[in-house]
């Protein structure tokens, strides 16, 4: 009930169009890179698949955080700029469902904008490495690692926008989280674990047991990051 | 009205927004790095570079590449917002005030914001170079007069990203694609530097002066000389255009 009306109220902020214009304009950079460039990649040794994501993924995959931020900054916009918010604390309805509505679709967003970028990695892979046997079950590995990595940061980004009133304090602090995960080198695991630097990884390339402990360590950043969340807004309700 | 009394009402709009904390939380985290991996400097003396110098365009282009742009995103979100949020701007449009005075005001505010911005920058880059001298036994701070230059150049490459960015906050009154596009544009400019068009790209214009100032201090990188004849007129019209694009639109979607 509660995602079905997030989606009602996020009809006519501009927010569908943005996030597949923002999917189709990551997925055009791969692409476009592979088109102007591709002598620089076709010689190499590597699988097909890690050429292509070592090549693009950075900045795809930075566009996708910039998009889950403003995303959820206009998520909670919505609800903050007139008022709306306090309506929907009167509902029979707790305020930690509407953040997992929230959340919910973002995620189905993210998983079609996913889809869009795997589509064009597959694209190029069968263009440019035509002899490529297991593009398949690289493919939907790599998709379903990147989901699983990309959820902390959404939910992160909707806790800073559900604390914020103002949209730009969340959005300055958003765009402060993802500058601080580019600066972050990826060698130290620790530091890579901040959940802004975790959609940067990518499953080709990585040791096996690695991607178990990112797996792990991204579960459990989202479980600490929700409970967070709930206790916040308790906390806020009892004070406010 | 006269206009310098616009930009003091402006200013005092967002006295109270919590701007400056960002933008300082930013400059702090550019610069933990640099004193971490201070260390790094010496290496790259096989390229040319002496490490003082290093240690300074390391941090400059680490801000010029997504910091800055993003920041000023940011600060047209803040600009734009304040006034809306509450329609403020409808009693601004009442008064008997020039709309083209009101959004150059609006502009002249935002080019401050760049401005604290990058002196805090420079502030912390003493701050930080002071450190890293004490830590590494080596002299890391280099003249003021250098270092003000080399930001000086940052911040006027910048007036025409920033006006391309107000421009984006003016036309489009939804907030997401405002947003979204001026985020967007930031993220090709690292390739838009090395190709041959890139004067056509404002977004790029501060990284391109700062990764050019690079290979003059490296001795062993190529040179990459900015030439100024293709850019400076491009650079001139662009930022003439946003801003009378900006100027004809202020105000007429809340005043339709």
């Amino acid at each position: 009930m509660s995602v079905s009306l997030e989606c009602k109220k996020i009809k006519r902020t501009g927010f569908i169009p943005a996030f597949l214009g923002g999917g189709i304009l990551a997925a055009l950079i791969p692409i476009v890179n592979m088109a102007v460039r591709s002598k620089n990649y076709i010689g190499l040794s590597n699988p097909p698949l890690q050429i292509l994501l070592d090549a693009n993924w950075q900045m795809m995959a930075m566009l996708n955080v910039l998009l889950i931020i403003s995303g959820a900054c206009i998520m909670y916009h919505i609800e903050y700029a007139d008022n709306a918010i306090q309506r929907m604390k009167t509902l029979p309805r707790r305020e930690s469902n509407m953040f997992f509505g929230k959340f919910v679709l973002i995620m189905g967003m993210f998983i079609i904008i996913f889809s869009i970028e795997v589509a064009a990695l597959a694209f190029c892979s069968l263009k440019w490495f035509p002899h490529y046997t297991d593009l398949g079950i690289d493919l939907l590995k790599n998709f379903g690692y990147c989901i699983i990595l990309t959820l902390p940061s959404i939910l992160l980004s909707l806790v800073i926008s559900s604390a914020c009133k103002n949209m730009w304090v969340s959005l300055g602090i958003g765009v402060v989280c993802v500058f601080t995960a580019t600066m972050l080198s990826a060698k130290n695991f620790v530091l890579s674990l901040f959940p802004f630097a975790l959609p940067f990884q990518t499953f080709a390339g990585t040791a096996p047991d690695k991607v178990m402990q990112y797996i792990v360590a991204a579960i459990i950043e989202m479980v600490i990051i929700a409970i967070a969340e709930i206790v916040f807004l308790k906390v806020r309700r009892a004070f406010e | 009205m006269s206009f310098l009394s616009l930009v003091g009402v402006e200013f005092s709009k967002i006295r109270r927004s919590k701007i400056i904390l960002i933008l300082l939380i930013a400059t702090v985290i550019l610069w933990l790095p640099s004193i971490f991996n201070a260390d790094m400097n010496f290496k790259m003396q096989s390229e040319g570079i002496s490490p003082e110098n290093n240690f300074l365009i390391q941090g400059f282009m680490g801000m010029a590449w997504f910091m800055f742009p993003a920041s000023m995103v940011v600060g047209t979100v803040l600009i734009s917002q304040t006034e809306r949020s509450n329609n403020g701007i409808l009693k601004m449009l009442a008064l008997p005030v020039s709309t083209v005075k009101l959004c150059l005001a609006k502009f002249v505010v935002l080019l401050a914001l760049a401005a604290v911005q990058i002196l805090m920058t420079t502030g912390m880059y003493f701050i930080s170079s002071a450190i890293a001298t004490g830590i590494q036994n080596y002299e890391f701070m280099l003249s003021p007069l250098f270092v003000f230059k080399e930001a000086g150049l940052i911040f006027l490459s910048s007036i025409p990203m920033i006006a391309f960015f107000w421009m984006l906050s003016v036309c489009i009154t939804t907030p997401i694609f405002s947003i979204g596009i001026g985020l967007a544009s930031i993220v090709p400019s690292v390739l838009m530097i090395n190709t041959k068009i890139w004067f056509a790209y404002p977004m790029c214009y501060p990284f391109y002066v700062i990764a050019s100032e690079y290979g003059k201090l490296a001795t062993k990188l190529s040179d990459s000389e900015v030439s100024l004849i293709p850019w400076l007129p491009v650079a001139a019209i662009l930022t003439i255009i946003c801003l009378a694009v900006s100027c004809i639109r202020f105000g007429q979607a809340e005043r339709r």
